[in-house]
This record gives C-alpha cells, sequence and structure tokens, in this order.
C-alpha cells in the first residue's frame, strides 16, 4: 500500500454564483493521479499555474476536489470522520515558499513550533520547552533562539522555523511547496542539505513541489511534471527525466542553466544523459 | 530614507509622550472628581450666581450658583467614561461580527455585511431620535444608538483584515497543525487585528465625545441639573452676552480632550503602522526598515 495516493482528482475553482456562466470555468486539475511510497521524494515539477500548489492543497486536506479521491494511508482524506482526519492529518504537514507569511510575527519561535504539539500531544510546560529546544537544534538552530520573535530572524533561519513546526510531530509525508524557491543560493543548498538529513533520519516522504528543475532533481527519488493541471510525465527513477520524449519536459529540463557559461548552449540541445 | 524615518519615530514619539501626559491629568481627574472638587457640582446657590472667579469659585458660578469648575470635573466624567463605554462596546461587538464574517465567509459573510450595510444606510441621529421618543431623553438612549451605528464601521474594518490574514501561510500552517478554527481565531486573527484598530479607535473616542456633547447640547442626552460639557454649554448659551465664559470652560475642555485624542491616535498609527498593520514592532529593526524603505 502506497503513502499516499492520489486518484483521478479533478479540480476547478468556483467563481462567484452570480456571475458563473456555464462552460467558462477553466479546470485547474484534470485527472491528476499519482502516487508517493513511504521514505520516498517525489519532484513536482512544472511551470506556474500548471496546478501544482493546487495538488499540494488537495493532498493536504485543504480543498476538497470536484472528483478523484485522496488516500493517505489507505484512508480517503475527504470522506473520512472527523477523527480520522484529525489522526491523519497528524502524518501530513507542510511548508511554504514565503516564510515571512508562514509565522505569526505575534508568536515567538517556540511558540510556532510547539503549536501542532500542543495540539496533539499532552506535554507539560517543561517538556515542551525541552521538545521545542531539541527541534529548533534539529533544524541548526539554537535552543535559546526559541524566546525570539519572526522578525529578529533571517529568511533562510524562518524556513527552518517552518521545517521544524513541521517536523514537530514526526509527521509521514511533508508537503514542501517551493519550499526553497524564495531563498538565496547558499540558503537552498542549507535547506536542500538538512531536508535531505531529515528524510533519511525519520524516514520521511516529500513531496517537493516546484519549478527548478535542478532543487527537485538533488533531493527526490523520483520525479512527475505538470503542464495545465494533467499530470504529463512520470519517473520512478529521477534519471529518466532526461530521456522523456515530451517536447514540455525537454524545455523545462533546457531552461537549467549550466554552471559554466561555455556549456550553456549545449546543455539546451544535447541530453546531458 | 531610513534616517528620515527614525526621525519622524522620535517626533512622533515625544508627541506621543506629551500627549498621554495630558491624558492622563485627564483620567486622573475624572477619578478623583469627587475629591478635588470643591464644591458639590449640583448643587444650587441663587444667592451666588454668576460670579466671577474667586478664591471660592476658581473659575466663577453659572447661572444657578453652581460653581463652575466642579462641573467641569464632574462632567469629565461623563464625557470620558461614556466615550469609552461606546468605543470598547462598538469595538467589541464589531470584533466578534468582523471576524466571524471574515474568517467563515460565504453565506455568514453575505448576511452579516448586507446587514451591516443596512445599518450603515440608517442616519444615527434619527436613531437617536427615535429611541430618546420611545424612551425619553437620557444618556443611555445615546450611547445605545451610538454604539448601534458605530460598530458597524468596526465589524467592516475587522472583515477585511480578517480576509487578508485568512491568506497568509501562518494561518493554513495553523490548520495543518490541528488547531481548531477557536484557536485559530483566539491566537492568530485577534492578536493581529486588534492593535491597529485600537489605534484608528483612538481617534473614534474624540468624535465620541463631540457626539454625545452635541447631543447633550440639543437636549437628547443627559438631563439637568448633571454636569456634562455639552449640557453645560447648552445652559450656558442663555448668557451668551453678559457671560460667555459660561460656554468658553466647557468648549475648551471638549476642544483640549478631542484634540488630545486625534493627536495620539495619529502618533500611534505613524508608531504602530496601521498601514503595515502586520508589521508591528519592525520599523524599528534597521534591516526591516531597509526593506520596507526599498519598496
Amino acid at each position: 500500500m502506497s503513502l499516499l495516493e492520489v486518484i483521478g482528482v479533478t479540480h476547478t475553482y468556483a467563481g462567484s454564483r452570480l456571475f458563473r456562466r456555464a462552460g467558462r470555468q477553466t479546470p485547474v486539475l484534470t485527472g491528476v493521479s499519482l502516487s508517493i511510497e513511504q521514505g520516498m521524494g517525489l519532484g513536482l515539477l512544472g511551470a506556474s499555474g500548471a496546478g501544482k500548489s493546487t495538488l499540494g492543497r488537495v493532498i493536504l486536506g485543504l480543498e476538497r476536489p470536484r472528483q478523484g479521491q485522496v488516500l493517505f494511508q489507505g484512508q480517503d482524506l475527504y470522506r473520512a470522520d472527523a477523527s480520522t482526519r484529525r489522526q491523519l492529518r497528524r502524518d501530513l504537514q507542510a511548508v511554504f515558499q514565503d516564510y515571512t507569511s508562514s509565522v505569526n510575527p505575534r508568536m515567538t519561535a517556540g511558540q510556532i513550533v510547539g503549536e501542532p504539539l500542543e495540539n496533539y500531544e499532552r506535554l507539560s510546560a517543561r517538556e515542551l520547552h525541552r521538545t521545542v529546544g531539541e527541534l529548533l537544534e534539529r533544524v541548526g538552530l539554537k535552543a535559546e533562539d526559541a524566546r525570539k520573535y519572526p522578525h529578529q530572524f533571517s529568511g533562510g533561519q524562518l524556513q527552518r522555523i517552518s521545517i521544524a513546526r513541521a517536523i514537530a510531530l514526526k509527521p509521514k509525508l511533508i508537503v514542501l511547496d517551493e519550499a526553497v524557491s524564495s531563498l538565496d543560493m547558499v540558503n537552498q543548498t542549507n535547506i536542500l542539505a538538512l531536508l535531505g538529513d531529515l528524510k533519511s533520519i525519520f524516514g520521511l516522504s516529500y513531496l517537493f513541489i516546484t519549478h527548478d528543475v535542478k532543487a527537485a532533481y538533488s533531493i527526490s527519488d523520483a520525479l512527475a511534471v505538470m503542464e495545465k493541471g494533467a499530470l504529463i510525465e512520470r519517473c520512478g527513477d529521477k534519471d529518466q527525466l532526461f530521456s522523456s520524449p515530451h517536447p514540455v519536459v525537454n524545455k523545462l529540463i533546457s531552461s537549467v542553466l549550466s554552471e559554466h557559461p561555455r556549456y550553456r548552449s549545449l546543455a539546451s540541445s544535447s541530453n546531458p544523459s | 530614507m531610513i534616517a528620515r524615518r527614525m526621525r519622524i519615530g522620535l517626533k512622533s514619539r515625544k508627541t506621543a509622550l506629551a500627549v498621554t501626559v495630558v491624558l492622563g491629568f485627564f483620567i486622573l481627574v475624572t477619578v478623583l472628581a469627587p475629591w478635588i472638587a470643591p464644591h458639590d457640582p449640583i448643587q444650587v446657590n441663587l444667592a451666588h450666581k454668576l460670579q466671577p472667579p474667586s478664591w471660592e469659585h476658581p473659575l466663577g458660578t453659572d447661572h444657578l450658583g453652581r460653581d463652575t469648575l466642579s462641573r467641569l470635573l464632574y462632567g469629565a466624567r461623563y464625557s470620558l467614561g461614556f466615550a469609552s463605554l461606546i468605543f470598547l462596546s462598538a469595538l467589541g461587538i464589531g470584533l466578534l461580527i468582523g471576524t466571524v464574517a471574515g474568517y467563515k465567509g460565504g453565506i455568514v459573510d453575505s448576511v452579516l455585511m448586507r446587514f451591516c450595510e443596512g445599518v450603515m444606510a440608517f442616519p444615527s441621529l434619527v436613531l437617536v431620535l427615535g429611541l430618546v421618543g420611545i424612551f425619553g431623553p437620557g444618556l443611555a438612549q445615546v450611547v445605545l444608538a451610538m454604539v448601534m451605528v458605530q460598530w458597524v464601521y468596526y465589524a467592516r474594518m475587522f472583515r477585511g483584515m480578517v480576509l487578508d490574514l485568512k491568506e497568509r501561510n501562518f494561518i493554513t500552517a495553523a490548520k495543518i497543525s490541528g488547531s481548531s478554527t477557536w484557536k485559530i481565531i483566539r491566537r492568530h486573527i485577534i492578536p493581529n487585528v486588534l492593535p491597529p484598530i485600537v489605534v484608528m479607535g483612538t481617534l473614534e473616542i474624540g468624535w465620541a465625545i463631540m457626539d454625545i456633547a452635541a447631543m447633550s447640547f440639543l437636549g437628547l442626552g443627559i438631563q439637568p441639573p448633571m454636569p456634562e460639557w455639552g449640557a453645560m454649554i447648552h445652559e450656558g448659551k442663555g448668557y451668551i452676552r453678559s457671560h460667555p465664559e459660561l460656554m468658553l470652560y466647557p468648549g475648551l475642555m471638549i476642544l483640549l480632550v478631542v484634540v488630545t485624542f486625534n493627536i495620539l491616535g495619529e502618533a500611534l498609527a505613524d508608531r504602530y503602522g496601521v498601514n503595515g498593520a502586520f508589521e508591528r514592532g519592525r520599523i524599528h529593526d534597521g534591516k526591516t526598515a531597509q526593506r520596507i524603505a526599498g519598496k
């Protein structure tokens, strides 16, 4: 049994009821199916507006799809009763792109990271404090940072706080929605390395949503590509992507700039595999 | 750019300090009125009517021989007290309705907002007159009518801010973290919407004082012989030619308090940035100031 199974998900954002006209809705997702195994990192690639983030929201249980099913650990997220749903949610966490809006400016780092623990685990104030300190250290911050407010952290540090919050409950799947895209190169590399470490330590699975082929390649085991709401390519092995015949995939790969200017024109014309 | 920003910050902080001192004085007077007033404010003494200032009556007496200073001191209780009451009640109702409408959205939002628009279309003076017509004149009717009209503005402001907040990732993250709706509202929404609204509300208190005074002046609010600044102006208007100070003193008090509240409101808005409502405290962080200035 796969950890996560998305079966034929179709979704449309409803407009205003008053002005809605039949046949004018553009579907955001059309019959998307994919699965993620335990401990696997799936990189979901695609241009802006391809429906990647919507799929992420559907998987997180935030957006009920018009059609199709989302099975998490074998149970339908949208048909489960409230308590099952709550237990399923526990194993399903997320990190978003915009690190500033991901944290409440009026809460300390400790309160932010401690929130999921408060909701699911009955810890004494002392244990909570200790656990939060451990989590902060785990993501490369200091335990004393728990007292600081978001404006006292840099972007990379804020993203680390978001990651600490996401791993607080030791979830099984983390949806990383462009989680490194708004960071600078050095921070990107560091955060990707951190995510890689956490994956091997906790046996986490990732859904890594991004438009950055390099980042996706570095962290994922498998890759999938979306275009206009549909999944157009799925590679069980990430290297298969380079031999894909699909023009959109080739365009995506060729968009990656080579490290050295001399090879940049080559990268766009030939397959690096 | 940053230097200019800091200078504005410093200046507004000084202003805020000055008006806070003035306001503190008014609040002290309000609380201590029974102990510091030299005379009973409603004690009629026709033998001493319309007296000029003296050691016994520092600001003289009115047409019924009542001590003007004592009446002014007691009047602060009504003006400030009821204005604060109106502000807090309207704020409370507005917070409840606005947050529910903004957070729930959909049909709940539509129904509540259409109701608000209905209330907004209703002139407050007509509402006061209606209530006075039913229950007779009195401050309670005026306060009730003003709360009934003003909460709508708070509700709309709160709704707008909640709509903006709702889209932020930390709300989504809280949902994913398993926080209940109530917990999200309590921990994430209210702490972020309240401070800027309180800043704006400081300006509103000034208006409320003027409104109470205006209603009392029209004879709809507080009734004689109770001292309220608007009512005092009303009573003094018969003597405007011979004793203009009877209208002047309470008028000056209203002016001073309202101006103080307005300056305080402006200074706070500057300090906490009502526009950057969610960025409280960030201005003082050099890097963020740079980021804001660079925008």
